[in-house]
């Protein structure tokens, strides 16, 4: 390991900027100390993977948006707990879809997700932003193969839809 | 001689990486290409606590972790990890993550994260930042009270390239 120390010993602050080898370069020796270049293969290997697992995440999928419909009445009756929930399934959607071949539903969970990340505490949520993003999820992921440009199209007008929603919030007060 | 490829081929078989993710779904997709990556050893945590217990007790190689988990997250974990004295402190960790706004990143930066990478993830993503945990030498700075990547430095979210 090797230690340069680049300040001077006038200068109050101790700062040491340290070199550490790489781990090709522990694991392998000195003379991997370069950049590893990408094997197709592995990376056919691993798409392969993902495919793999796009069945299983499509029921996940349903059960998900079928659970986000079911917490829609409790969110109405002020349920904070229910209002994580969604947050938290949402989330989870945002994160994977995209990965499983459904990009489309990563953005309406995205949508749903800074929705919710944007409205304040105190503020409970707009039952109809919800349904209709749920809805949006539930109609891509049932017509997934020609829907695109409806799709994108709706979430144009979900986003406005929030826009719209928070700014006259932001006016009543 | 070995070519390069071979060579990255090799180190996997060698290789511990250790997984903290809450998601079941993530966790087990993450894990499913760490093993068709031919990785030797993949340790898995459900959160930052168990994955901090991990870390000192395996001494992985690489850690690949969430951001907001129950009851310690990704940040306070790096955190943790950095100021370790039991594990090797200075290692790679790669945050997956669907929070990308600015003060969120820093924040992750701040705490000693390697690598920022966005979900939705995809295999060429992980893989291309595997590649780079593997062969970039680190560049540590050590002060009194942190040890890690640059605190300074401007910390880019790595995004999977998707049709739209």
């Amino acid at each position: 390991m090797k230690t340069v120390n680049p300040e001077n010993e006038a200068n109050a602050v101790d700062v040491r900027f340290i070199r550490v080898p790489s781990i090709a370069e522990r694991k392998l020796g000195p003379d991997h100390a370069g950049p590893m270049r990408l094997d197709p293969r592995m990376l056919d290997n691993m798409q392969q993977t993902i495919r793999g697992l796009e069945g299983k995440y499509g029921e996940t999928l349903l059960r998900q948006i079928d659970g986000l419909f079911r917490l829609l009445d409790d969110i109405a009756a002020g349920s904070q707990s229910a209002c994580d929930r969604l947050y938290d399934i949402a989330h989870d959607m945002r994160g994977l879809a995209g990965t499983f071949g459904h990009p489309m539903i990563s953005r309406f969970a995205n949508s749903l997700c800074t929705y919710i990340e944007g409205t304040v505490s105190s503020e409970r949520l707009d039952g109809t932003i919800l349904r209709f993003h749920i809805e949006a999820m539930q109609d891509t992921l049932s017509g997934r193969e020609n829907n695109d440009i409806i799709a994108l199209e709706t979430l144009r007008a979900l986003e406005r839809l929030i826009k719209t929603t928070i700014r006259e919030r932001r006016i009543a007060g | 001689m070995t070519s390069p490829a071979a060579s990255a081929s090799d180190i996997f078989t060698k290789l511990r990486i250790l997984v903290v993710e809450d998601s079941s779904e993530m966790r087990r997709l993450v894990i499913a290409l760490l093993h068709s990556m031919r990785v030797g050893c993949i340790l898995e945590a459900r959160d930052g606590q168990r994955g901090l217990e991990i870390f000192n007790a395996e001494k992985p190689d690489i850690i690949i972790t969430d951001g907001a988990m129950y009851p310690m997250d990704g940040y306070e974990m790096t955190r943790l990890v950095r100021a370790s004295t039991q594990g090797n402190c200075d290692i790679p960790i790669l945050m997956i993550s669907g929070h990308l706004t600015r003060a969120i990143v820093d924040h992750a930066r701040d705490q000693g994260v390697t690598d920022y990478l966005a979900k939705p993830l995809s295999a060429d993503l992980l893989y291309q930042a595997i590649l780079r945990a593997l062969s970039k030498p680190l560049h540590i700075v050590e002060t009194p009270t942190y040890r890690g990547p640059s605190p300074t430095r401007n910390l880019q979210v790595r995004h999977a390239d998707w049709p739209f």
